[in-house]
């Protein structure tokens, strides 16, 4: 980065426009070689859309884009590869029949007699690649076998395979667990080594302070500001992103004490028995690594149980085993989903009908229904949550990722819950409307609901919780006061007790 | 593509039947004469009325997200029983109860298929199939040729009119306003489109689906029955053949109609107006004097143009 010498990556005055939307305006931006440059930004402020422009999956409006000062203009996503830019996105295009070295190498195999895939060829050259960045890969295996991690290893090693300069990764720990993480950094900062710019889109922003050297800070399509790592703080790069401060508020809300006794939930899963409490007004975090079966409890809890994972619930000599969603909801345990387009949101139905879908035998009189009504508390309840929609009768499909959570939170408090599971609540929500998320759920708590969060997001947690539960092996391990919790004692705790691995930015 | 991205952009799933019915009505009043003549229109009416009965049926079943291929040869086995059975004793009385009968086997078939659809979660598809060639053996294990009569009953409902509207219209429109409301003031016909929208998503937020599903089977299976009823008053005989083909008409007026055949949306209305739409395009053929043959051909060709207008299409964030 010394002046007098060409940067490998220079964006100058890049710009996208869409009929009516501006998606990115005027962004300059400079990376070198050697350096990992990490991009963040809330939801909508033109990360993807800088992303798409750079890999050549769109052709920006205005500006330029050089690499080592040459000025380019790329027709595809190909012609991109070809000017050394790989991209590994956070939905892979691998084929699951197919080996680990055909997927690397698919529509460039080495061509041997007959112009049939030349098969020991292809191996050399696949072990040769895996080797040369220290990507443990079995060039054999098919690509169904592995583990998501490997998937995306397989992924970078096909992106690397174009000899290129430049590596663009999109979210690339949105499917990691720690240590798949750990090693994934380790491969990042060998490719840092070894002279690569490494481009980093993420939304963990402790993560991209922990690997990344500098990070640009987008806004409304539009960059704010690029800044060393060092001495930056999560703090500090939020309050960039918004325009704002204090996004998380870090003191929780007082608990409300309530009287009534307590849910004493008994957890059986396949490794063992394990319980937990939850009272009225108060907020109880769920911690927990990929894959410490947090969502399956939560659904267990909620009417979805497995045979390897029921919950008993107890109560003041009444007992519970829900069998369904709806048995669960009649009871006031509701379960708000970690998957909104999967199994929440009705996609072609408008708002009113979506915020009132478990409500339905409450507004009505008997099997009939009072549209009116309906129309009436949606609204309410829509306005309380601070809904922002231009019409309550458009589809719900139109609303952001945050307007439809708040649809969805609106939807269960319709129907007067008493225990409120909510899983990932504010995933895929910009920092914003993450916030006043947050506000909802203590506004709840303190109102008397038991509330239950399930998030990957420590800070979420932290921020939000009264008491942090910490599962490992689909058991609950630890319990702390938050007062007591912190980012090491919960990983720790997550991890099973084992070291956990200290996550340091040099080499 | 283009076009259908242009044509969804007018909403033609919930506009294109109005235009194709009217379209066709207009062009038919224009260039053929014997097209206004009130007794075609009237003949238009009562041809309608019994795929319009199956039409509203099926509505139910393809909002739910799932499809009934039974209800043919369902409407064909109520023909031939209700036939059989009112040969011997014409009588209004036991016409009613034959007539209370048949719609209670439709109700039954339907449970048949919806029970076996949620017990064994099978396809409906495969299922409501593998009925429809159970009731086809059914049908001619008891006879290849037509028996009995229908009841003066059962053919006045059928054939006769009340101040010039056929008495089959006006039992449609009956049929008609009652689904109407069950699909848009019930929780039931909420709760249905919800289903057929996104059944985990209505599971989880305590909608009984497999209910739904049963319900909507039911449904079908009963107006089945009704249309039987209807059909075999039209035939004045028990003709065995008399159901064949009639749920993939009422499909493709289903479909016509703007109803999506993934589930999640419907309108009963719009199928009628799908079945009015083919009836009279039907009707303007047969006026023409094109031959059955072509007739199925564009026939075919208006399905793949619905098809094509109504697949659904992503939206960009």
């Amino acid at each position: 980065m010394n002046h007098g010498h060409t940067p490998l990556l220079s964006v100058s005055a890049l710009s996208k426009r869409y009929p009516g939307v501006v998606a990115l305006n005027g962004v300059d931006l400079t990376a070198d070689a050697g350096e990992v440059h990490a991009l963040v930004g809330a939801n909508g402020a033109g990360k993807s859309t800088l992303m798409n422009l750079l890999s050549g999956a769109q052709s920006p409006s205005g500006g330029e884009i050089r690499i080592a000062g040459q000025s380019m203009q790329f027709a595809g996503p190909s012609a991109a590869q070809e000017q050394g830019i790989a991209t590994v996105y956070q939905e892979f295009s691998l084929v699951p029949q197919l080996s680990v070295s055909r997927n690397i190498y698919l529509g460039r195999e080495p061509k041997g007699a007959l112009g049939l895939i030349d098969g020991r060829a292809l191996r050399t050259q696949t072990i040769a690649l895996l080797e040369r960045f220290g990507l443990k890969l079995d060039p054999d295996a098919e690509v169904s076998t592995l583990s998501v991690a490997e998937q995306q290893l397989v992924e970078i090693a096909r992106a690397l395979s174009f000899e290129g300069r430049i590596l663009i990764l999109d979210e690339p720990t949105a499917v990691l667990s720690l240590a798949e993480q750990e090693n994934l950094f380790a491969i990042i900062r060998q490719l840092r080594r070894d002279g690569m710019l490494i481009l980093y889109v993420s939304h963990y922003l402790k993560e991209v302070l922990a690997i990344a050297d500098q990070v640009t800070v987008l806004r409304d399509g539009e960059k704010i500001a690029t800044r060393l790592t060092k001495g930056l703080t999560v703090d500090a790069l939020v309050e960039t992103m918004t325009g704002a401060s204090g996004a998380f508020d870090k003191a929780a809300a007082p608990r409300t004490m309530r009287d009534e006794p307590p849910y004493l939930v008994s957890y059986q899963a396949d490794t063992g028995t394990s319980t937990l409490t939850l009272a009225a007004g108060e907020i109880v975090g769920v911690a927990g690594l990929v894959g410490s079966g947090r969502t399956t409890f939560a659904k267990a809890l909620t009417g979805n149980p497995l045979p390897t994972a029921i919950a008993d619930i107890r109560r003041a000599g009444e007992s519970f085993r829900f069998a369904s969603p709806r048995a669960a909801m009649r009871e006031g345990f509701v379960y708000i989903t970690e998957d909104r387009k999967r199994d929440g949101i009705f996609t072609e139905l408008d708002i009113v009908a979506n915020a009132t879908a478990s409500a339905l035998n409450r507004l009505g009189r008997g099997p009939l229904r009072d549209v009116r009504r309906e129309k009436a508390a949606a609204s309410d309840m829509l306005t309380r949550l601070r809904l922002v929609a231009s019409s309550l009768g458009a589809p719900i499909g139109k609303l952001s990722g945050g307007n439809q959570q708040k649809v969805l939170i609106g939807r269960a408090l319709l129907t007067e819950p008493r225990v409120l599971v909510c899983d990932e609540p504010t995933r895929g929500i910009d920092v914003g409307a993450k916030a006043e998320i947050h506000e909802i759920l203590r506004d709840l708590a303190a109102s008397g609901v038991a509330i239950l969060v399930v998030s990957s997001e420590t800070e979420e947690l932290l921020a939000l919780a009264h008491r942090i539960v910490v599962m490992h092996e689909r058991c609950f391990v630890a319990e702390m006061p938050v007062e007591e919790a912190d980012d090491m004692r919960i990983l720790l705790a997550a991890s099973g007790g084992a070291e956990v691995m200290e996550k340091n930015n040099g080499n | 593509m283009a076009l259908a991205r242009g044509c969804a952009r007018l909403d033609l799933e919930s506009t294109g039947v109005w235009l194709l019915l009217a379209g066709a009505v207009l062009a038919a009043a224009v260039t053929i004469p014997t097209f206004r003549d009130p007794a075609n229109l009237v003949n238009v009416l009562r041809q309608s009325s019994v795929l319009g009965i199956l039409a509203i049926g099926q509505t139910f079943v393809i909002a739910a997200g799932m499809l009934d291929l039974s209800i043919g040869m369902l409407t064909g086995l109520v023909v031939v029983l209700a036939c059989w059975l009112l040969e011997a004793d014409p009588s209004i009385a036991y016409t009613l109860a034959v007539a209370a009968m048949m719609i209670l086997l439709g109700a039954s078939v339907g449970l048949v298929n919806g029970t076996l659809v949620n017990r064994l979660k099978l396809h409906p598809l495969i299922l409501t199939f593998g009925m429809l060639s159970i009731l086809q053996g059914l049908i001619f294990t008891f006879t290849d040729r037509s028996v009995g009569s229908a009841s003066p009953l059962l053919q006045s409902i059928a054939n006769d009119s009340l101040w010039g509207i056929p008495l089959s219209t006006i039992l449609l429109a009956v049929v008609l306003v009652l689904s109407h409301l069950a699909f848009t003031r019930t929780r039931f016909g909420y709760h249905l489109v919800a289903a057929g929208g996104n059944p985990e998503s209505a599971r989880r937020a305590g909608i009984n689906v497999a209910a739904i599903r049963l319900a909507c089977f039911v449904i079908s299976g009963a107006f089945a029955g009704l249309a039987g009823l209807l059909l075999a008053g039209r035939l004045g005989t028990g003709y065995p053949l008399a159901g064949s083909g009639l749920e993939l008409d009422a499909i493709v007026a289903v479909v016509l109609g703007g109803t999506a055949l993934a589930g999640g949306r419907g309108s009963v209305v719009r199928s009628i107006a799908g079945v009015l739409a083919l009836a009279i395009i039907s009707n303007v053929l047969n006026l023409l004097g094109v031959s059955a043959f072509v007739q199925m051909f564009v026939k075919g060709l208006i399905v793949v143009v619905a098809i094509l207008v109504n697949q659904p299409r992503r939206e960009n964030p």
